[in-house]
């Protein structure tokens, strides 16, 4: 674990919990919460992530996907999005985004460097 | 007559609070020696006069890939070597060492926001160049 003084740890600490206070970082918590608490939800989108971990692993091993397959994979993606809960938990992600965006740019400014970019594990 | 907002969702400005916090933030990380290192180590990268040769060489093979036009993958051989060569270059080597570390850093501060406020940070944060705002 990387060591962190604890000055640095206090206020990364504080700008998260002065996040959660914000309406749509709120809100978004209300629909994961939502979406947590709806096991038919969970149970489609557990669906959707396992039949692709599947799909893809076959795919890596140089298998070729049957279209039915495909279809299938692209139905049960479908029917994921179009579900209430979950189209409304996205939703709430989406809008808290620029929100998110607005208050990293702090940071960034303060560094002079997208923070961003550098506080995600490289891709 | 019927005057109506925008209907363009508002984007909620963040609270004096946050900002503050982020700045805050901010200010403690800037000061941090993997971050002063990283710049130290960037400053040299952009001063090094072999890391912009190979810059415009590599730009060179860039483009003609960019077009599709490598049928016989000489521009992309090209490309690798070069890409070989920069990193085999000393400040290089440094730039990667100390992005590596202030990443590092940062990935743990990330995650600590995150835990606090519920949603992952930056992931959720980083800004792209569509107009969608995705």
């Amino acid at each position: 674990m990387t060591s962190m003084a604890k000055e640095i740890r206090e206020a990364a600490a504080e700008l998260g919990r002065s996040l959660r206070r914000e309406g749509p970082v709120l809100a978004y918590l209300e629909a994961e919460q939502a979406f947590r608490s709806c096991g038919e939800a969970v149970e489609l989108e557990q669906r959707l992530y396992s039949l692709y971990e599947t799909l893809m692993a076959r795919q890596r091993q140089g298998e070729q996907l049957s279209r039915e397959e495909v279809q299938a994979f692209h139905e049960l993606r479908r029917q994921v999005q179009s579900h209430p809960i979950v189209s409304e938990r996205d939703r709430a992600l989406q809008a808290a985004k620029p929100h998110l965006a607005e208050v990293a740019d702090e940071i960034s400014v303060a560094l002079g460097i997208d923070y961003t970019s550098l506080a995600r594990p490289e891709e | 007559m019927d005057v109506q907002a925008s209907s363009q969702p508002a984007v909620a400005v963040p609270a004096q609070e946050a900002r503050k916090a982020a700045q805050a933030l901010g200010r403690l990380l800037a000061a941090t020696p993997q971050y002063q290192a990283f710049l130290e180590a960037l400053r040299a990268l952009d001063a090094d006069l072999d890391v912009q040769r190979l810059g415009v060489e590599m730009r060179s093979h860039q483009i003609p890939l960019q077009w599709g036009q490598d049928a016989d993958g000489q521009h992309a051989a090209a490309l690798e070597r070069l890409q070989q060569e920069l990193e085999a270059v000393p400040v290089v080597q440094r730039y990667r060492q100390a992005e590596a570390a202030v990443r590092q850093l940062f990935v743990a501060v990330d995650a600590v926001i995150s835990q606090e406020a519920g949603v992952a940070f930056a992931v959720n944060a980083r800004r792209s160049g569509c107009s969608c705002g995705q």
